[in-house]
């Protein structure tokens, strides 16, 4: 069925106002907020039935990577939506940095992860590192499927119809915010409280 | 056909296909148990030498094996068979069909489901050659003993995940598909309820998997990296401390897990409303009585289902307050399943019905659900769930639901689309003992389970009881209903060969056999 049209792909259907692609989007970043909904709601029983429960979650885990990896996960995203704006040119360039940006969050996370396991700070050692471990990678996991599709996307900016590409960041866009709306609630939950 | 087609109907036949393999396969596995309980000091025939030693001792099974084939045959059933199924295979070959589209919205991303599935299932099956065998922690996994099984539970946890991520692609398609490329002047009150069934359906697997699926990772950990989420402090097994640290929540798990398995009935049971619907719909020869208040019933189920899921969990202690929220919730969601039935009911009033074999499956399909419907009051009721909780009534109620319920939808729709799909028309002769066959073994099979439920025997037990005085008077009913597994067994093989059969012999049909007014035969 590769010849027939598919109608709604890049442009919008009048009367839902909406094209596939918006809707997909929106519809997986809501049993997405399932999956992490189920997740925190597990730290919550968790944290509040737990019997030794850390006083700071910042004296075991350290600060300094934390604001770097911050920082490139909310200026990569920054990037994605300055890609629409962007000629095509341009465009390319703010997807492929920002996944740049991806390598760079997975990076620190992978060095986090080996500094603290050498330190003997393993999933297996408290019901706090058991979560900050399974937890943050869940995120990590999302940031790695977005930069695979960052480059999906600026694969595409040559080849594809600029409204499918403009589709594409849109939802490139929404997904990075969900996932730093993720990060920030991961700080608020291993760091702050 | 391409095996790697991203055509809606080759992926609906891919899914067809698969999961009656499954079926067949789940219902392999409850033979033999079936069997075993019948004759729990027998040799199992045939097989029973075949299935080596770390299975069998001289042909009998051993426990260790009897619930891995119980576990299994849950989670092929539910996760493998009929939803893929009832949503896979139906929605994928009908949705674009009966609303004028011309494929799924998203065709790669289809295919991906497909194969995800398939993968999901296969990794699942895997475990029968690990060291160990296959997950046997019952198809809910409740830890701790899910936490400290053998290998076989991390494949099934490594399945399960897979299934997830399929659902979750397969049902964004499924809405966006529903949601945007309906035919111009099919406003979302003009579709089928079939459609409306599908996109509610979608809804559900969307939303309440995911939990699962993060349970599943949470599981996984705790097996693989030493973490104890489900796991508390100071546990016990074979008479030694396990050295974990600790802290975790068995509860947790059940809490999870059927905040996915409570709507995963829903799952199971809207697209058989939603086939049945139309098979009643053509063999009435007039619309259906009620449709607008089937389509509110079904959205409303959508809703509700979510929040029902702890009266699996009343043996839990949670307390009167918890329970009675749960209970009230409960009884409401009942309600509209009585409307859709009811209005199913009445559209059978007036109607010159043809008894053509899916007739026959759609029509049983109406009391047989309403049996397994009714004997789930008693279980939405603390009171009187607790003394019945982890029986055979249980297993009744939900088999009563699933098997002579939605299976029997299930294979109305099979006969009645099976001309769309190919051309030809399945055996009327093999089709009619197909039907009569399966009706008479199911309920030989699952009407004792009420009474050895009532009578307090657990589920679980691998000699069926017989140590237990109590249960003495009831080995015959095990004996009959071992009689009637063959039975149904026996009466499948009309339906294998017919389905096979017909594909090259059967008559040829015409373009609308069933003289149907319904989009997915006016479209080519």
């Amino acid at each position: 069925m590769e010849g027939l049209m598919i109608p709604y792909t890049a442009e919008r259907r009048p009367d839902t106002g909406v094209s596939n692609g918006t809707l997909g989007i929106w519809l997986f970043l809501a049993s997405e907020a399932m999956l992490f909904g189920a997740l925190f709601s597990a730290y919550a029983l968790l944290r509040t039935s737990a019997t030794n429960w850390p006083v700071s979650g910042r004296a075991i885990l350290g600060t300094g990577n934390v604001i770097s990896m911050t920082l490139a996960l909310f200026l990569l995203t920054t990037l994605v939506r300055r890609a629409a704006r962007a000629a095509s040119k341009g465009r390319q360039l703010q997807l492929l940095l920002s996944a740049g940006l991806a390598l760079c969050f997975l990076g620190f996370k992978a060095l986090e992860y080996y500094t603290k396991s050498a330190q003997g700070l393993l999933p297996s050692s408290s019901m706090f590192l058991a979560l900050f471990y399974t937890l943050t990678a869940f995120h990590a996991a999302h940031v790695l499927g977005g930069l695979v599709a960052n480059l999906w996307a600026a694969r595409g900016v040559w080849t594809l119809d600029e409204a499918v590409t403009l589709g594409r960041i849109k939802a490139l866009t929404l997904y990075w915010m969900f996932v730093d709306l993720v990060w920030i609630a991961i700080l608020v939950a291993f760091y702050a409280l | 056909m391409r095996v790697f087609s991203t055509d809606h109907k080759v992926i609906g036949l891919q899914y067809a296909f698969t999961s009656l393999a499954f079926l067949l396969i789940g219902f392999l596995f409850i033979l033999a148990i079936r069997w075993h309980l019948a004759w729990p000091t027998d040799a199992l025939p045939v097989v029973g030498k075949l299935l080596g030693e770390t299975r069998t001792v001289e042909g009998i099974l051993l426990p260790e094996f009897y619930l891995q084939l119980g576990a299994m045959h849950g989670t092929l059933m539910v996760f493998l068979a009929i939803v893929p199924l009832g949503v896979g295979a139906f929605g994928n070959y009908l949705i674009p069909l009966m609303i004028g589209a011309p494929d799924m919205a998203f065709p790669r991303l289809n295919a991906l489901s497909y194969w995800l599935y398939l993968a999901g299932g296969l990794v699942m099956m895997v475990g029968f050659f690990l060291p160990g065998g296959a997950a046997q922690s019952g198809w809910t996994s409740y830890p701790p003993l899910a936490d400290i099984a053998s290998m076989g539970q991390t494949a099934w946890l490594g399945g399960l995940f897979l299934l997830a991520t399929s659902s979750m692609v397969g049902s964004v398609n499924t809405i966006v598909t529903i949601v945007q490329l309906r035919t111009p002047g099919m406003t979302f009150m003009r579709m089928p309820f079939f459609i409306w069934a599908q996109l509610v359906t979608a809804f559900l697997l969307l939303l309440a998997f995911p939990p699962l699926q993060a349970a599943a990772v949470l599981q996984v950990m705790d097996r693989v990296a030493g973490t104890s989420f489900f796991l508390p402090t100071g546990l016990v097994v074979s008479e030694q401390v396990l050295k974990n640290v600790g802290g975790g929540s068995p509860i947790l798990w059940q809490h999870l897990f059927w905040f996915l398995g409570h709507p995963e009935v829903y799952v199971l049971i809207l697209p058989a409303f939603g086939i049945v619907s139309e098979v009643i719909r053509n063999i009435t020869r007039k619309p259906l009585w009620g449709y607008r208040a089937m389509v509110g019933s079904a959205v409303f189920i959508g809703f509700m289902s979510f929040i029902v899921w702890a009266h699996h969990m009343f043996l839990t202690g949670m307390g009167p307050t918890m329970g009675a929220f749960f209970q009230v919730t409960t009884m409401i969601i009942s309600v509209p399943s009585v409307i859709i039935v009811t209005a199913l009911l009445l559209s059978l009033y007036g109607g010159s019905i043809r008894f053509t074999v899916p007739g026959l499956f759609a029509l049983a399909f109406l009391p047989m659900f309403g049996l397994g419907g009714l004997t789930g009051l008693p279980l939405g009721l603390a009171a009187t769930d607790i003394p019945l909780h982890d029986t055979y009534y249980v297993i009744g109620h939900f088999h009563y639901l699933v098997a002579p319920g939605t299976l029997f939808a299930l294979f109305a729709g099979i006969y009645y689309w099976f001309p769309r799909v190919t051309g030809r028309r399945m055996n009327d002769l093999l089709g009619q003992l197909h039907f009569w066959g399966s009706l008479i073994a199911m309920n030989g099979i699952f009407f004792p389970m009420f009474l050895q439920g009532l009578a307090g025997m657990n589920r679980r037990l691998y000699d069926g009881g017989r140590s237990y005085q109590l249960f003495d008077s009831f080995g015959g009913s095990f004996t009959g209903q071992a009689w009637s597994a063959v039975l149904l067994g026996v009466v499948q093989i009309f339906f294998i060969v017919n389905l096979f059969m017909s594909l090259r012999r059967g008559k040829t049909a015409g373009g609308n056999p069933w003289q149907s007014d319904s989009l997915e035969w006016k479209a080519s």
